[in-house]
């Protein structure tokens, strides 16, 4: 049975099979792409700034990002100030947390009995929209970080603001997604203490853990994050081990027949990358508890999403609290981009996941760039021999409902995955 | 129970990049007690895609968001098809963002003749001509939330827009980006060594922007109600233009060291006169930083 899968920034086919009234087989096939790739090839590196944005409306910022540091690294010997960096890390957290509020109130929520919370989905948004919008002037579609730092300098006042912008998305969070104050929340290292609090996180993982769902939704346990910056590490995780030691190298983009969307693999094994799997490679300990008592489950990948707003939030006041202001926003490289032939590659955590960026230049000019994004290792279409991450934790289902939850429950991000 | 004026948001060949503008419209709860979204590509509407497609649902907007080729299909059907079906209902049809308009970045996607509804970039195009009474262009990239909310207000008010040549409320796109910079007095005293990461500086001398030859209220109704482009340190990228995406966009391209675009309505010879007295003056605060004792 075919299934037009909608309102997941597009829409993807899913062609469910079943055997003794359960799902053996899922097929996920998206319709289309935008050919981003073939858009940047022949224009200016410097441009790249301004089209990747574009490849998505709701993680662009994560394009921009991963665009930049694919750019530098084509340099050698490129100075960028502490206070860059924390920056960006700053506007990068901020877009994840926008993105993690509007999938819980608005793509999560209706599946438990409620109606979704535009609102409590947009109020935080906006909050998080603005404090990217004072160091990068607005959201979406900004280009604030270039080759050597960021455009804006900062103030002292733009510091209360993003401050402000903060504790006030906290205090939304303590008073609607996890009743209790974000310190308890941090400190809480047990998955099913959680369950004490009210609050509309805490209201849906009830419902999950008295219902069958709880069994739901496992797939292959094996986890990976590339996107290194100083709240998240480099790793992958198998079975509770974690390994930091991994490498790009061992990443392949393998063309699908039937669908627009690349299959991604590390070592040719499908791995799941996303919260659950940056919170398994950071060892966090409350999704390592909920990981230990409920697996790679639908439990603990809502956990996961929901969880890292708060540490997100917590995180970016601890970086705005270092940020030294006499510092430089930027420095400028010491070699024009148009005298640059080389190449690069960048990794960054966006909201779904690992995303990639290899660009190679000549003479400063884009000879080629490739893309792989986070939905792209969830979603990798495997076959009924190999499974892809998604397709696994779908397969044992009974019911097309529970399927699409489960498939919602990864972020998919349709115009991410063909780009 | 009053009515709703139902709106439908139709995706073509776009980013959502207005999609999650408009979510940052700051007054959502009045806006959905007096709209109704037949379909919107994130908000629950009471409809499917698939029921757009089939059927005719009653409506009264129709929203298209990114750029439009008869090849690109929502749901097996033709995004044309779509447009001509629900365009013979609607009173207004609104192109939302830049794609819509004039065909944007994914004019370039490769789908056949991608372009906007009535416009490739500049040019006029025959297919939706006799749409051209019902339609308001609302170019930029992505569009600024507070400029379409108001718009289908000035709708659901049958209030009177007046329009430029590209089917844009003047009262939106009538100004320059340039308008209400922070940075104006760089720009009219050509102090021009900008650099990157400062308070201070104006970038239209050497790093590419487009703000003074670019329609569009940025720095007049102010983006996420904080900021702008230009204030924080980065160029306008003209991104309200038919020409979005220009090439080289972080540069400013010059002809014997006199900008090739010059500010709307300001001719060579003006800018040189203006720019020969500004260049006599050395204006010290403009020269030293802002902040400095």
């Amino acid at each position: 049975m075919i299934k037009l899968i909608e309102k997941i920034e597009g829409e993807a086919k899913l062609n469910f099979n079943f055997k003794d009234g359960k799902i053996d087989f899922v097929d996920v096939e998206f319709m289309s792409t935008r050919n981003i790739e073939n858009i940047l090839r022949g224009k200016r590196a410097f441009d790249a700034l301004v089209i990747n944005p574009r490849v998505c409306g709701i993680c662009g910022h994560a394009h921009l990002i991963a665009t930049v540091q694919a750019l530098e690294s084509c340099y050698d010997n490129l100075q960028l100030s502490n206070k860059a960096k924390a920056i960006r890390e700053l506007t990068l957290n901020f877009e994840l947390i926008q993105n993690h509020f509007k999938w819980f109130y608005l793509t999560m929520f209706p599946f438990f009995g409620h109606k979704q919370q535009i609102l409590k989905a947009t109020y935080p948004t906006q909050l998080m929209s603005k404090a990217i919008a004072v160091f990068g002037g607005q959201y979406p579609h900004t280009s604030y970080a270039v080759v050597g730092g960021v455009v804006c300098e900062i103030t002292q006042m733009d510091i209360i603001k993003v401050e402000n912008y903060i504790s006030q998305t906290l205090k939304f969070v303590e008073e609607n997604l996890v009743k209790i104050d974000s310190k308890t929340l941090l400190a809480c290292k047990d998955a099913d203490a959680l369950l004490e609090f009210s609050g509309d996180l805490p209201d849906i993982l009830r419902e999950i853990k008295n219902t069958d769902m709880i069994n739901h939704a496992k797939s292959y346990d094996r986890f990976i994050a590339f996107g290194e910056n100083s709240f998240f590490k480099k790793g992958k995780s198998l079975k509770k081990k974690v390994s930091h030691s991994i490498s790009l190298k061992d990443v392949k983009e393998t063309e699908m027949p039937t669908s627009f969307a690349k299959n991604v693999s590390y070592k040719e094994k499908y791995y799941e990358v996303g919260p659950l799997a940056r919170a398994m490679v950071n060892k966090t300990a409350l999704i390592v508890d909920a990981h230990k008592k409920y697996g790679d489950s639908l439990y603990s990948r809502i956990l996961a999403r929901a969880y890292e707003i708060t540490e997100l939030l917590n995180y970016s006041k601890k970086l705005i609290k270092n940020l030294d202001l006499a510092e430089p926003s930027y420095i400028e490289p010491q070699l024009d981009i148009s005298k640059l032939t080389s190449s690069g590659y960048s990794a960054v955590e966006a909201a779904r996941g690992t995303l990639i960026h290899k660009v190679e230049i000549e003479k400063g000019i884009i000879k080629n760039y490739e893309i792989i994004t986070p939905t792209q290792w969830n979603l990798s279409g495997g076959t009924r021999e190999k499974l892809g991450v998604s397709q696994k934790a779908m397969v044992g289902l009974s019911d097309i409902k529970t399927a699409e939850l489960v498939f919602k429950s990864f972020d998919v991000c349709s115009i991410c995955t063909t780009h | 129970m009053k009515t709703k004026m139902k709106i439908l948001w139709l995706s073509a060949i776009s980013c959502n990049g207005n999609t999650h503008s408009f979510l940052n419209y700051p007054y959502m709860e009045q806006f959905l007690d007096d709209f109704e979204f037949i379909y919107h590509p994130v908000i629950d509407s009471k409809y499917l895609l698939q029921d757009i497609v089939s059927k005719q649902i009653a409506c009264d907007i129709l929203l298209i968001e990114g750029a439009i080729s008869k090849e690109y299909k929502r749901a097996d059907v033709s995004i044309v098809e779509i447009i001509e079906k629900y365009s013979k209902i609607v009173q207004k049809i609104v192109t939302v963002g830049t794609c819509a308009t004039f065909g944007g970045i994914f004019r370039e996607s490769g789908y056949e003749n991608a372009s906007g509804l009535h416009f490739d970039q500049e040019k006029k195009l025959e297919d939706f001509k006799y749409l051209l009474d019902k339609t308001i262009s609302l170019s930029g990239c992505p569009i600024h939330p507070e400029i379409l909310a108001n718009t289908l207000y000035a709708i659901k008010k049958s209030a009177t827009l007046r329009l430029d040549n590209f089917l844009r409320p003047k009262e939106f796109y009538a100004y320059t980006v340039h308008n209400g910079c922070t940075r104006n007095e760089y720009f009219e005293y050509k102090v021009d060594n900008h650099k990157f990461g400062e308070l201070e500086g104006c970038m239209y001398y050497e790093h590419g922007c487009q703000a003074p030859f670019t329609h569009g209220s940025c720095n007049k109704i102010l983006w996420n109600e904080v900021s702008s482009k230009t204030r924080v340190g980065l160029p306008c990228m003209g991104c309200t233009e038919p020409s979005f995406p220009r090439q080289n966009l972080f540069s400013t391209k010059k002809n014997m060291s006199i900008p090739e675009s010059l500010p709307v309505g300001v001719n060579k010879r003006v800018y040189l006169t203006l720019a020969g007295i500004t260049k006599a003056f050395k204006i010290d605060r403009l020269e030293k930083k802002l902040f400095d004792d």
